[in-house]
């Protein structure tokens, strides 16, 4: 590839004072919200008396519950990983190969999405509710009592209803990828159908199999709140073991190392996701796709035992979606059934407070969190400049980590002066700002290499100027970008948990950790309540922003509306 | 106006290459282009065309040279203040704008009065027949289409210049020789200053006042497309203009010059001694029985039949001659293996110096 040659280029940037400045100040946010957390904690793990030592860690190794929580995590992870994997790829061989009638494709996908935008203890109090001492499922129809709702089959269960669904949006466009011809050709060489669909669709789809799990993996290895509400002592693993370091024992230095052992393998597991099988992921196909009528790949029968099996899995969630509901509008869930609207009354006069700071939170991270992913996605996709590589590297970091260690390095990076910024909103907001606009960012670049860059030099060569091109062209056609950044920033301001519980003060809190708090008083009435509120208002937020993706005319809209969903 | 319309005077651009390092993309070009003149740049990809035009739009900045159009220099003025209109390939047409907006749009960023406006997308709008289509999106239209809108959109704020990047490179062979026919028709009526860049030679030929070969960076010759056709200059554009064979010749005096052991009667005035190529196109060669056993007859290779002409491979000697004739509709057509002699006017024959590379 050829580049512009540098002499041209520094006098361009050096040119450019807007650039310039644009990019100084987003590296000093960029070092303090990112790089100083991140070293901090890392510097607190492992610095005595301003000397290295591996003395924390070996400490925290040589305790048994840690070691085990170490490979609790990876144990979940893994099967996490596996459970999801086989369930997003049920789903989404059905949705390709099952010849369902539209509406019943746009109802699995509604209910797949479903867990995506809740937050994250939707389906361990459905858990709790089911499987409790007074569960639906096991006391009432099955008549069992003394019955554990925690320990590792509930988080197991609870994590893979909540993400499978990535496993279901990573595999199905490879599935969908995949010529019905070519199995069909196999067919016609004499191959039965599980032969073919052992031997020319499964190979096909296996780096998505792989990406499906390892995305997985990271997703449960990183969940916070689930193996808080569900695992118990039972079952202790990393990231529940390094709050409780910080919040029980106020200790701060056992905590960062407990997330920095979390980082190996979360580390370990993105890297290989990114630079391995991420770039492996699409199929190839050659030639011309053939008419796609429904492929006669898979027999009906299987066809029919595919689409129970959805099917059940999808009212599965539906039930406890409608649990949730239902015992956020009775009095004490399996012991008294009597209608009330008691547990809003609490939320919205108690809980009054959690819910302001929660919106008033995600009302300023929102279009900061926007505006920030797409001024940095188009510096990365349209602008020369010195240190463009590290800054999206950079950029990305706290999306990848998990969140107990970004939690942790906030908390010790802004606990004292110079910076001291624990207890306000700003933190929070901040927190939120860098964990969660990479996902505009990447939108925003995605959208840029879509729009040809001779687009912007025909309006210059129409005599606008920089200014009226980024205005009249550039703007218009990556603000569907901009809004995905919106509603991704909005979304998890509602729903995270892992980091920002770190944050939260006496005069600033959330609804997640009102919810967890609710959940450990067992009021769960109010714990329910909150997390209806909490769907019901980012489902009316996210349709406000489809309809406004959907009214900008560019083309690129839909995409967005998918990465909105999809992040 | 100017007595000019675009003059570059020793044009140089350098790239940077990963592994070559610093590479010329166009060196040391000068060329001139009369007002109302459409020049063709011609040449294969990587030869520095698309960069040329690109520093005329101003949308690269040459490391060498100075550009002027209409006798100012705008070797450093931004593309927005150039007075250009440029069709792009792609059409690079704006998607999220109507039809009508996106010709209306150079005339709106000016801040032309709304009247105006109107009436000048509409009239421009007619003249390529889409003022149908205002209301569409540019998604709506076929590639045809949307390069009509792209046309449109450049001409209708009145340019000082138009430019062209290989406009017609997306569609189809039949519409292809429809839309050059269109443009070259709307050029002349409205008589603009043109630079076109396109690496079809039949393209060239077909739209051009004027063209100039391009070859690693530098324009290998400059003239109409007969000059081009009858005298190349260059190996390169004697193989790049229609298709040559080059038969390595010696001169023995000023009056004949042997190839392959025979004597031609060639005038040159090139040293005695030296070498030369003879450019013998295949158009020029006919074909008719030979002898066997005669030493100047041939053998033919290999015959395609392609309709209105077939074109022949024949072996004399150890040269290897392309012919091409119209057998469609004669009584004499020629088998592989046949033994033929071959003619050509000898007054037809172009002489070239032999390159030193």
């Amino acid at each position: 590839m050829m580049r512009a040659a540098s002499a041209v280029k520094r006098r361009r940037v050096a040119s450019d004072p807007t650039l310039l400045v644009t990019v100084l100040i987003l590296w000093v946010l960029l070092a303090l919200f990112v790089l100083l957390p991140l070293g901090q904690l890392i510097l607190q793990a492992f610095l005595d008396e301003g000397r290295f030592t591996l003395a924390p860690l070996l400490e925290v190794l040589a305790d048994p519950t840690h070691r085990a929580s170490f490979f609790n995590s990876l144990f979940l992870g893994a099967s996490v990983g596996g459970f999801g994997t086989a369930l997003g790829f049920l789903f989404a061989i059905t949705a390709v190969r099952g010849g369902l009638a539209r509406h019943w494709l746009t109802f699995l996908d509604a209910v797949v999405l479903l867990p995506l935008v809740s937050p994250p203890f939707t389906t361990s109090i459905s858990i709790v509710f089911s499987f409790g001492p007074t569960g639906f499922i096991s006391h009432d129809l099955l008549g069992l009592a003394n019955v554990s709702p925690y320990g590792y089959w509930s988080t197991a269960l609870a994590e893979t209803l909540t993400y499978f669904p990535i496993a279901y949006l990573t595999l199905r466009p490879i599935l969908a990828a995949i010529d019905p011809n070519l199995e069909e050709m196999a067919f016609s060489l004499g191959g039965s159908r599980w032969q073919v669909f052992r031997t020319v669709t499964l190979p096909l789809a296996v780096p998505g199999f792989a990406n499906a799990f390892l995305l997985l993996f990271a997703a449960s290895l990183a969940d916070f709140a689930t193996p808080l509400i569900l695992a118990g002592n039972a079952f202790p693993v990393l990231p529940t073991q390094a709050y409780l370091q910080i919040t029980g024992m106020f200790d701060f230095k056992g905590g960062a190392v407990l997330s920095l052992v979390l980082l190996v393998p979360a580390a370990a597991v993105f890297l290989l996701q990114r630079y391995w099988v991420g770039r492996r992921t699409y199929v190839t196909v050659t030639g011309k796709i053939g008419q796609r009528s429904r492929s006669k790949a898979i027999s009906r029968f299987a066809t029919v035992l595919l689409t129970a099996a959805c099917f059940l899995v999808a009212t599965t969630i539906v039930y406890f979606y409608g649990l949730l509901v239902f015992a956020s509008f009775v009095v004490a869930f399996g012991a008294n059934d009597t209608f009330t609207w008691n547990h809003y009354r609490v939320i919205f006069s108690e809980g009054l407070p959690a819910i302001r700071d929660t919106l008033i939170i995600a009302g300023i991270g929102m279009p900061l969190g926007g505006f920030y992913g797409v001024l940095v996605g188009y510096l990365i996709a349209r602008r020369r400049f010195f240190s463009r590589q590290a800054m999206e590297i950079v950029a990305m970091i706290n999306y990848a980590l998990p969140g107990t260690i970004v939690g942790i390095g906030y908390l010790i990076a802004f606990n004292d002066p110079p910076i001291a910024l624990t207890g306000g909103a700003l933190i929070i907001i901040a927190c939120y700002v860098f964990r969660y606009s990479p996902t505009g960012i990447r939108a925003t670049v995605a959208l840029l290499q879509q729009i040809d860059r001779s687009i912007e030099e025909a309006s210059s060569s129409l005599g606008a100027s920089s200014g009226q091109t980024f205005h009249r062209v550039t703007l218009p056609l990556i603000a569907p970008a901009f809004f995905a950044g919106l509603g991704i920033v909005f979304i998890r301001s509602m729903t995270a948990i892992s980091a920002t519980i770190f944050l939260v003060s006496l005069s600033w809190t959330l609804i997640t950790v009102r919810i967890l708090e609710n959940m450990t008083e067992l009021a769960l009435g109010p714990a329910a309540a909150f997390s209806v509120f909490v769907v019901v208002a980012v489902f009316v937020v996210i349709s406000l922003l489809s309809a406004v993706l959907a009214r900008l005319r560019a083309p690129t809209a839909s995409a967005a509306a998918r990465s909105l969903l999809g992040g | 106006m100017s007595s000019t319309g675009i003059r570059l005077e020793h044009v140089s651009k350098r790239f940077e290459h990963t592994a070559k390092g610093e590479v010329y993309a166009v060196r040391d070009v000068n060329l001139t282009v009369a007002p109302g003149e459409l020049l063709t740049l011609l040449g294969p990809s990587g030869c520095g065309k698309s960069t040329t035009l690109r520093m005329i739009a101003g949308f690269e900045e040459p490391d060498e040279g100075i550009i002027s159009i209409e006798g100012r220099d705008v070797t450093r003025v931004l593309p927005n203040k150039r007075g250009i209109g440029f069709v792009f390939q792609n059409y690079a047409l704006f998607p999220h704008l109507s039809i009508f907006e996106n010709v209306a749009y150079g005339l709106k960023v000016q801040g032309r009065p709304d009247a105006e406006i109107i009436r000048s997308v509409t009239e421009v709008l007619e003249l390529v027949g889409l003022a149908k289509y205002e209301r569409q999106q540019p998604h709506q239209l076929s590639g045809g289409e949307q390069q009509r809108v792209a046309l449109a959109r450049a001409v209708v704020f009145h340019p000082k210049v138009l430019l062209f990047d290989e406009p017609l490179s997306n569609l189809d062979a039949k519409l292809r020789v429809e839309m050059r026919e269109q443009i070259r028709a709307l050029q002349k009526r409205i008589g603009i200053t043109t630079v076109y860049v396109t690496h079809d030679q039949e393209e060239a030929m077909a739209i051009s006042d004027r063209i100039a070969v391009m070859d690693r960076g530098q324009v290998a010759q400059e003239g109409s497309a007969e000059d081009l056709y009858f005298r190349p200059a260059t190996e390169f554009v004697a193989r790049f203009i229609g298709r040559a064979n080059l038969v390595p010749g010696r001169v023995m005096s000023s009056g004949d010059v042997e190839v392959a052991g025979v004597r031609l009667a060639l005038p040159t005035d090139r040293p005695i001694g030296s070498t030369l190529q003879l450019v013998i196109r295949p158009e020029m060669i006919d074909l008719a029985p030979g002898r066997p056993g005669d030493p100047e007859t041939g053998r033919v290779l290999q015959r395609t039949f392609l309709g209105e002409k077939t074109d022949y491979e024949v072996l004399i000697g150890e040269t290897k001659l392309q012919t091409c004739r119209n057998d469609a509709f004669r009584a004499a057509s020629f088998d592989v293996g046949d033994i033929v002699t071959v003619h050509f006017d000898i007054h037809h024959v172009h002489l070239l110096a032999e390159e030193q590379s």
